[in-house]
């Protein structure tokens, strides 16, 4: 599988916002988005846990190409809160409820929007690896965070 | 609202002027990478109930080096 690609995150904005998909990108590919210099393997998305929302999304992971048996369309409809998909054109993590975030709807306000793609505020992408605490959380905050405050002061 | 960080290293101000300059295609064809990872790769589909279930599972499975870790 070869990494994830800008032309495929204008696939995942067009396709969901065209079936009405209430999403942020979140983490390291969040961070990029928002401008910072790093890399990272795979995008990761914070998802509105929904009936509605969750059905949308696994008609838009289908017309993007991902493979979905009935029972992992079922597991990603019902918004099991993490789902690592492999099975389409790129890899993709559906966060339905990320360390450190209460809600979606909190994230969703102060969101940001970079070429139409909706973005966790760094300060919730900060709130999150720091809450998660892992290994590869801790060893990236302090670039992280220095970026946080570039970005605010531009 | 999380508290800044102190002063920023030159040699990251740098990277982030340059990032700066650069369109978001340039920068995440610069940004997004692919290795494989050992045993997280090996599945094309995982479901976890819960985040706290996900957490469990990376520390139980994944070689340690991965990051994934306590």
């Amino acid at each position: 599988m070869a990494a994830f690609e800008y032309r495929q995150a204008q696939e995942i904005r067009d396709v969901f916002a065209r079936h009405g998909i209430r999403y942020l990108f979140l983490g390291k590919s969040g961070a990029i988005l928002l401008g910072y210099p790093d890399t990272t393997q795979d995008a990761d998305l914070f998802v509105e846990k929904s009936a509605r929302n969750g059905a949308a999304l696994v008609a838009a992971l289908r017309e993007l190409g991902f493979t979905l048996r009935d029972n992992e369309a079922a597991e990603i409809a019902r918004g099991k809160d993490f789902v690592q998909l492999k099975t389409g054109p790129f890899d993709l993590d559906l966060v339905f409820a990320p360390d450190g975030l209460e809600t979606f709807a909190d994230a969703w306000v102060r969101r940001v929007e970079v070429e139409g793609f909706p973005v966790c505020h760094l300060d919730d992408i900060i709130k999150s690896k720091k809450a998660a605490n892992r290994p590869k959380d801790r060893e990236s905050l302090p670039r992280l965070e220095a970026f946080r405050d570039y970005w605010l002061s531009r | 609202m999380v508290p800044a960080s102190p002063a920023i290293p030159a040699d990251w101000l740098a990277e982030f002027e340059a990032a700066a300059k650069r369109p978001l295609e340039q920068r995440m064809r610069y940004a997004f990478i692919r290795t494989y990872k050992p045993v997280l790769d090996d599945a094309p589909f995982r479901a976890f109930n819960t985040t706290r279930e996900y957490r469990a599972w990376c520390e139980q499975n994944l070689p340690s080096w991965l990051g994934y870790g306590p």
